[in-house]
């Protein structure tokens, strides 16, 4: 006659049995019509620069096992919608006083300094797996040495569009902000940058501008400088896509400012400056 | 002087009749005694500094052998008011990627200090875990706990480790890996919990920014309960955090069995994120197996599978590990063990061997 204790046991034993050989159950997966991202193969290859090779075998397969999305490890997300806005002349959160990337100047990246584990704080990026090829650390010293170019899209599109921008829309971003940076997905005429940008306040006045210029080997980059430090508040950053002069590509394309998927439109990116200490 | 070693052997007589075989840090452990992760750390969700159980126990039970004089026990009380704790992990590293010369290097993976002032006894305290390497000095947690009712609920504010599933010594496991909470991320914030009972559950409110610094209004909340028995344990998490990118939900189940000498411990995650790419499913699972092969002696095997897209087929991983620890004496452990990843075949990453030796120190 079993004891109570002894029918307890088993029923334990029926019920974790089979989770343990479900959890056995699970393999690996082969792979097949997947990239080395795990992603399907896309249909047209990705663009061919420094950085796209950089996304495609560090980033994306190495960093993004944690940095990505919103829960990222020091809010740095790395996936490839990100990765450049989030890095290029953005402060590190670590140490504030290095940027993550400061272009032309590698030795003073914080993520050169993370993955040579010579950073001031934490251990040596990427965590707890094999130290990055040293091919692969050359190559993103030798990317920030070059002035960190962004990455060019495929010139299939007819139109000029925004890939990302720093603040991001809805940001709060911390006291002091001067400038504002806009990624696009082209080259963008910097004959048109002076006429077709605008910073407005939380009552829709205009903010005055010290300078608005894509900065050299980064062409499709726009840089908006502040004429002073943004007080405490609401702002919405405009970037005409339409009216009597409108952001275009190199190429003569328009910017899809509404995202509507044709040439034409505004931009409309709202942020806040925070009154607090900066952190 | 002799009231004092009374307390002590009295101490230690306690701890092993509750403890009856080996505990340390680790959820593996609290499972094979049936114990709440507060039985033996000043924090109620585990982890960080050990309490004066904990200590005790860590001297009279966890190690092979009790070094010193008996009456000698750590506690880690310095002075009335104040308790002082530290790990220390320092490896040596071997690591094997497909396509690439293998590598290998010293590395202090950790050193931590834990302050923990208890201003209002077994009320009132304020916590500190800095750690000193690798790099400078970085502040991991620091807190304000305050114990209502004999030690039933607190509340804590500050930088903390959120509660979410097991908190595991291996901050590289799928399950923490995915839920992005393990003790390399700490996040600010305000929890509630309740120690009541076979309950322990908490539930917490944070910035929800990874522990970088807060981009907008929308926060995140984590809670966690878990019914601990003797011999068994169930638990359940749930994570949601609203944030201008999207929202992430997560929960996930996680439960713990003591069969005699080994200890199995399962946990399943299931994330449902939007400030991934469209939006991206994801499953991390961990299964454990602990064998206490004698005192001080422990072996143990993980199992662990992630599908880090459930809408993209065959891009699942699994990692394999197999672990000694020795405890020889107290606060100090050598741990060894091997590392197999095994996912797709086009990322070599994803197919690396590690290999470690670790030397644990503790207190």
């Amino acid at each position: 006659m079993p004891s109570s204790r002894t029918n307890f046991l088993a029923v334990k034993g029926i019920f974790l049995a089979p989770a343990f050989v479900l959890l056995a159950a699970c393999t690996a997966g082969n792979g097949e019509g997947l990239d080395a991202n795990g992603q399907p193969i896309p249909i047209t290859p990705p663009a061919n620069s420094d950085f796209q090779e950089i996304q495609d075998t560090v980033f994306t397969p190495i960093c993004t096992q944690c940095h990505i999305g919103a829960n990222a490890p020091q809010g740095l997300r790395l996936d490839a919608a990100n990765s450049y806005a989030m890095l290029v002349n953005v402060a590190s959160n670590e140490v504030g006083s290095l940027l993550r990337v400061n272009p032309g100047n590698p030795d003073q990246s914080y993520i050169v300094q993370k993955i040579q584990g010579s950073a001031a704080v934490g251990g040596r990026m990427p965590l707890g797996q094999a130290q990055l090829p040293q091919d692969r650390i050359d190559l993103i010293r030798s990317w920030i040495a070059a002035g960190a170019p962004a990455p060019t899209a495929a010139a299939s599109s007819n139109k000029l569009t925004v890939t990302s921008s720093i603040p991001a829309a809805g940001e709060i971003a911390a006291p002091g902000l001067v400038k504002l940076t806009v990624i696009f997905a082209g080259n963008v005429d910097a004959a048109l940058v002076g006429n077709t940008f605008e910073l407005r306040d939380g009552f829709d006045q205009p903010v005055a501008l010290a300078r608005v210029q894509v900065p050299s080997g980064r062409p499709n980059v726009v840089e908006i400088t502040a004429a002073q430090a943004l007080p405490a508040g609401s702002y919405q950053l405009v970037v005409r896509g339409q009216g009597p002069v409108a952001l275009a590509d190199e190429a003569g394309h328009v910017l899809d400012g509404d995202a509507d998927g044709t040439a034409g439109g505004d931009f409309l990116m709202s942020f806040d400056v925070s009154a607090g200490a900066s952190r | 002087m002799k009231s004092r070693k009374h307390l002590v052997r009295w101490l230690a007589a306690a701890v092993l009749l509750a403890a009856g075989v080996e505990a340390n840090a680790e959820p593996y452990l609290a499972a094979q005694m049936g114990f709440k992760c507060a039985m033996c750390h000043v924090n109620p969700t585990g982890g960080g500094m050990r309490n004066v159980y904990g200590n005790s126990f860590a001297q009279t039970v966890l190690a092979q052998k009790k070094i010193g004089a008996d009456e000698d026990l750590w506690t880690g009380q310095v002075m009335k008011f104040l308790s002082v704790g530290g790990n220390a992990r320092a490896n040596f590293n071997y690591q094997d990627v497909p396509n690439q010369d293998s590598t290998n290097d010293f590395e202090v993976e950790e050193a931590r200090a834990y302050l923990d002032f208890g201003v209002i006894p077994n009320r009132l305290s304020v916590y500190i875990d800095q750690r000193f390497a690798p790099g400078n000095s970085t502040n991991m947690e620091a807190n304000v706990r305050y114990w209502f009712k004999e030690g039933e609920y607190y509340v804590k504010a500050g930088r903390m480790y959120l509660p979410f599933g097991y908190r595991l010594e291996d901050d590289n496991a799928f399950v923490r890996q995915s839920s992005g909470i393990n003790m390399q991320a700490p996040d600010e914030g305000v929890e509630f919990g309740l120690e009541r009972g076979s309950w322990t559950a908490q539930l917490a409110f944070s910035n929800g920014a990874g522990g970088g610094a807060e981009l907008d209004n929308g926060k995140q909340v984590v809670t966690r309960a878990e019914f601990v028995k003797p011999k068994w344990r169930a638990g359940a998490s749930l994570l949601y955090n609203d944030t201008d990118l999207g929202a992430r939900s997560g929960a996930g189940l996680f439960g713990g069995y003591a069969l005699g000498p080994v200890t199995l411990l399962g946990e399943v995650d299931y994330f449902d994120d939007d400030t991934i790419g469209d939006g991206t499913k994801l499953v991390s699972t961990l299964a454990e197996a602990d064998w206490k092969i004698h005192q001080g002696h422990n072996l143990k095997f993980t199992y662990e599978w992630l599908d880090p897209d459930d809408d993209v087929d065959e891009n699942e991983q699994l990692r394999y590990s197999l672990l000694y620890e020795w405890s020889p004496i107290q606060f100090v452990q050598l741990r060894a063990g091997v590392r197999v990843y095994d996912g797709i075949p086009q990322n070599d990453n994803q197919n690396r061997k590690q290999a470690f030796i670790q030397l644990h120190g503790f207190f």
